[in-house]
């Protein structure tokens, strides 16, 4: 007699022989028959064998199973006996599904982030917090469900697979990827975090202060970075107030000071009120390059206030209050863009566990509250962090305009140069172009939102099919995007090339699908599920809505978008060459981002949603796909024989080319790639000490029709003597040698865009990238001995 | 002796490049050619770095170039062809080794990059030596003619300095050529590019805290 069942964990359980009847009963359904009657008998039959095999009252769960299936046979139920052992597989992959995620948690639970490249995938958080760790149960699992009951079977293939890669799968129900915040807007009357009111902020510190809330808000909303499309035009008010301020309270001093004795004049409070007329009178605010009819106002109305006061006097005060009010001015930005940067760098988003993804883009707003904005951020920057340590958020983005500031003479020229000295020293700011034949398109003079912006990693977001009055940067975003594993469409094509453009299109038709399915998702959530991104007003047309509307109308405005890796190892794959290598290989590389463009245009058509395709930024992904393919092709010479694919249409860092060779090659993939492009220099040597050659780069680019690009030069620093710049073994300022101590030189390098301390975060293959980077067109160190 | 010793020591390169024909085109023993360069000077810049070196300074960062063999030959129209095909670069350094051992050769390509590109020369000689020097070797003077910028001296261990810009040792001076010969003495540039906004020749201030 079996009494009890041994399950697989051990556990001992009362055997009944009813659920055996249930699972016969099932089974018989499942293959199409109903004599359930004989279901009984069968239960009765098995228990019996079980009795005669188990000795000491005991089976298991193996057991029990074979002697379900023999009873079944026996019985001349074949086809049932098939069912049964198909659901009892079925049951078995879902335990073992169960099981690998929990593995998957043990190795998020206790391996060291330095040991697990699962824990290092995003180089921003910090796996071995008790918040990151936690962060990314919830990502693992969030996949898990994601994969079996939203994506299709054959979409839940091709990302398993490592034929696409969905990014920030995490998050693939629930929120957009990025948002071009702008300022003006969203400061304007003030607006609500969620945790409380703020109110229109008064002076340039509040103004930063803000800036850094509407970032980190906006992060808990949205799962990609956040970017301000115009820090230099949003923060100038805030320039502007508090020069008000200070010119209104120094005048009064002054004018006490100066008056003759007798003459009464305006105290503080007094000088408030008439300030407050002269602005109502002449319909201008006091500014810091003057405004001639506020000003003549001021004048008029303080002479018939103080009749006794002497022009003379008067004319004395004003100018010594402006002038002390500019340099109060001054250095009260300085402080709030110092402020700005350490509270970017050390902020928390995301449960405390994730620094939020900062850009800011500025560099055109020639007013000089704009100017001051930025000339302060940049030397701010350029001072470094408390000990001098470079910054690594926000990413910052110098806009390059002709006529704005690119030639001597004009207006922010000087904004330039000292963007490229502050760069040479600390990887950022990075450059966009306006003047880019296909940003210049956009561009509407007097219309700041029609600069093109950029994401600090590359997104870009212009054109507008669904609303094309409205293309542009600001209160848009990228949806989502979904990239393809190009060189294992090559591999899989074996030198035909009208089979990789065939599996190209059915891959893309499938990514097309797969987006448009996630847009569905995206589009039936409501208002009241991103608080601040849509309940403030942040994205575009948001404010028409309420808080339980839905957000598909207004998330038309965002952009779907394909990306691709690996168009070098593609060619290589292909044709035995890449597009570094030969001219021919360029066209055919052209030749298959423009057919993935088109597409792209054809669907923006059809659909009239913003369909685009971006270079994507390879992080975690380069290394993904590359082991996948590895074990499938084994090593292919030039194609799987590296830790990761290149990045996008970039030439490989393994391969040496010089700088203008490299422009010239990739600037004709960013006019393709309209969701977003990079291109990167690499130059070894201390830039800081040679930034004319810096700034030949990046003129370089601009001439040549990049739309955003930076230079890669190496960054250290030693923490003993807080020198700046390129240390070999010793530094170059103390003499000290860092075998010789515990405290390791610090080492910045740029990954995805991001900048990342020390290469411990890095995951494998990005730091295998990082180690092969070749310097474009270095080779020796200079002679006499320098 | 001491005279036969240093006799030895000069570079057959040298012997060479004087005795040139002016119908063949003189030869150059070239050790590297960089491209983008931005440590030899301002900007971007093409080096090339000559193979044959008499001066054996102890701690020198290229010893691999002392020897008179080795390396490759090439010509000054062919490093001309390769100089303008790099579209960014707008200047030239000549390194070494030592480049004023193959004076003539450098000089004829010095010529046929100016004024398109600003050329500087490093040379272990100093500028009072080259000048003696050039009283037996014309292509000396020759290629003091022909640059902007020498950068003079050997390098001198007990007064390296990594803060130096463009030097290896505090001994090193960066000349403006031209001015140095109207002078008839060695004239330190005052092109900040070189010598930095503060004129100091070193890392500013601003480059750490
Ligand atoms: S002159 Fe230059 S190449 Fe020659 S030994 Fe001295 S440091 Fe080395």
């Amino acid at each position: 007699m079996v009494t009890e069942i041994l399950k697989r964990d051990g556990r001992l359980d009362s055997y009944d022989e009813s659920k055996i009847v249930r699972a016969v009963e099932r089974a018989m359904r499942d293959s199409g028959r109903s004599d359930f009657s004989s279901a009984a008998t069968l239960g009765v039959k098995v228990s019996d064998e079980l009795s005669a095999v188990s000795k000491d009252g005991r089976a298991s769960v193996d057991e029990v199973q074979k002697a379900v299936e023999t009873a079944l046979v026996k019985a001349g139920y074949e086809d049932v006996a098939k069912s049964f052992r198909l659901f009892r597989a079925d049951r078995t992959r879902t335990r073992e599904k169960n099981s690998a995620l929990m593995h998957t948690f043990d190795e998020i639970t206790t391996r060291d982030a330095r040991d697990s490249d699962l824990k290092r995938d995003n180089a921003n958080v910090d796996g071995d917090t008790a918040m990151g760790t936690m962060l990314q149960y919830g990502a693992t699992a969030a996949k898990e469900y994601n994969e079996k009951f939203l994506l299709r079977p054959e979409q839940a293939k091709a990302y398993r697979e490592g034929d696409i890669h969905i990014h920030d799968f995490d998050f693939y129900a629930l929120t957009m990827t990025c948002c071009q915040i702008d300022l003006i807007k969203l400061f304007h009357g003030g607006f609500s975090t969620g945790h409380g009111f703020l109110r229109e902020p008064n002076d340039i510190r509040s103004y930063a202060a803000l800036a850094c809330i509407a970032i980190q808000s906006n992060q808990n909303d949205q799962h990609g970075g956040q970017s301000i499309a115009q820090f230099d035009r949003g923060l100038a008010p805030g320039v502007a107030k508090t020069f008000a301020k200070r010119y209104r309270t120094d005048l009064a001093e002054a004018l006490s000071l100066l008056a003759p004795d007798g003459a009464a004049v305006p105290d503080a409070d007094r000088m408030k009120a008439v300030f407050a007329t002269a602005e109502a009178r002449s319909g201008e605010k006091p500014l810091l390059g003057g405004s001639p009819a506020f000003d003549a106002a001021l004048r008029a109305d303080i002479l018939a206030a103080a009749p006794e006061l002497p022009e003379a006097a008067l004319d004395k005060a004003l100018a010594y209050a402006r002038k002390t009010a500019e340099k109060e001015t001054d250095e009260a930005t300085y402080q709030a863009m110092e402020a700005l940067i350490h509270n970017l760098n050390t902020m928390h988003s995301r449960a405390g566990a994730q620094t939020p993804f900062s850009s800011i883009n500025y560099g055109t707003d020639t007013s000089p509250e704009g100017r001051m904005v930025v000339r302060n951020l940049l030397l701010t920057t350029e001072k470094g962090l408390g000990h001098g340590e470079t910054p690594i958020f926000p990413i910052q983005i110098f806009r390059v305009k002709d006529g704005v500031n690119y030639n001597p003479g004009d207006p922010n020229y000087d904004l330039f140069q000292l963007s490229c000295r502050v760069s040479a020293k600390r990887l950022f700011p990075n450059f966009s172009f306006v003047d880019a034949p296909y940003n210049i398109q956009y561009y509407k003079p007097g219309h700041p939102e029609t600069e093109v912006s950029y994401m600090g990693c590359r997104t870009r977001v212009l054109a507008n099919v669904h609303d094309p009055d409205r293309a542009i940067s600001t209160g848009r975003g990228n949806l989502s995007f979904t990239s393809i594993n190009l060189p294992r469409l090559a591999i899989e094509a074996h030198g035909n090339e009208a089979k990789f453009f065939a599996g190209l299109d059915a891959m893309m038709d499938l990514v097309a699908q797969q987006l448009m399915d996630r847009f569905e998702i995206q589009a039936r959530r409501k208002v009241k599920n991103f608080p601040f991104l849509m309940g403030q007003g942040v994205w575009l047309d948001s404010d028409k809505l309420h808080w339980n509307d839905e957000v598909r109308e207004v998330i038309k405005h965002g952009t779907l978008t394909m990306g691709f890796i690996g168009l070098a190892e593609t060619l290589v794959a292909l044709y035995g060459h890449h597009h570094g290598e030969s001219d021919e290989m360029q066209q055919k590389g052209l030749a298959i981002i423009r057919r993935m463009r088109e597409y792209c245009d054809a669907l923006s058509a059809k659909t009239k949603l913003n369909w685009t395709l971006i270079a994507t930024p390879a992080e975690g992904l380069s290394g993904r796909f590359i082991r996948m393919d590895k074990k499938r092709y084994g090593i292919i010479p030039g194609v799987t024989d590296h830790e990761y694919y290149t990045n996008s249409f970039h030439i490989p860092v393994y391969y040496k080319i010089g700088a203008m060779e490299k422009i010239r090659k990739e600037a004709p993939y960013h006019a393709l790639t309209n969701a977003g492009h990079i291109t990167y220099v690499e130059l070894d040597g201390d830039m800081a000490r040679n930034v004319k050659a810096f700034e030949a780069v990046i003129r370089a680019m601009h001439d040549a029709g990049i739309g955003y690009g930076s230079v890669n030069h190496p960054v250290d620093r030693d923490p003993v003597c807080g020198y700046n710049g390129v240390i070999g073994e010793v530094c170059p300022k103390c003499g000290r040698r860092e075998s010789d101590e515990l405290i390791k030189f610090e080492r910045i390098r740029r990954i995805t865009g991001y900048l990342v301390g020390t290469l411990d975060r890095f995951n494998d293959a990005k730091r295998a990238e990082e180690h092969d980077r070749v310097k474009h067109g270095l080779g020796g160190s200079g002679s006499a001995g320098a | 002796m001491n005279q036969s010793s240093a006799e030895q020591r000069t570079s057959p390169a040298r012997a060479a490049d004087s005795m040139e024909s002016a119908a063949r085109e003189r030869v150059i023993r070239l050790a590297g050619f960089d491209q983008d360069g931005i440590a030899d000077g301002p900007g971007l810049r093409c080096v090339v770095f000559v193979q044959g070196c008499p001066h054996h300074c102890p701690g020198c960062q290229n010893p691999q170039t002392w020897a008179w063999e080795g390396g490759a030959e090439t010509t000054p129209s062919e490093l001309r062809d390769r100089i303008f095909s790099t579209v960014l670069d707008t200047g030239v350094t000549f390194s070494g080794g030592e480049p004023f051992e193959q004076a003539d050769a450098l000089a004829d390509l010095a010529q046929m990059l100016r004024p398109r590109y600003d050329v500087a020369s490093y040379s272990g000689y100093t500028f009072e030596g080259l000048l003696k020097l050039s009283e037996k070797r014309p292509g000396v003077m020759r290629l003091l003619r022909s640059i902007d910028i020498l950068v003079d001296g050997p390098f001198v261990q007990a007064r390296a300095d990594r803060l130096l810009l463009f030097r290896g040792s505090g001994n090193q001076r960066i000349l403006d050529v031209p001015a140095s010969l109207a002078a008839g003495s060695a004239v330190w540039t005052k092109d900040p590019a070189w010598v930095g906004e503060d004129g100091s020749a070193r890392v500013a201030g601003a480059a750490f805290e």
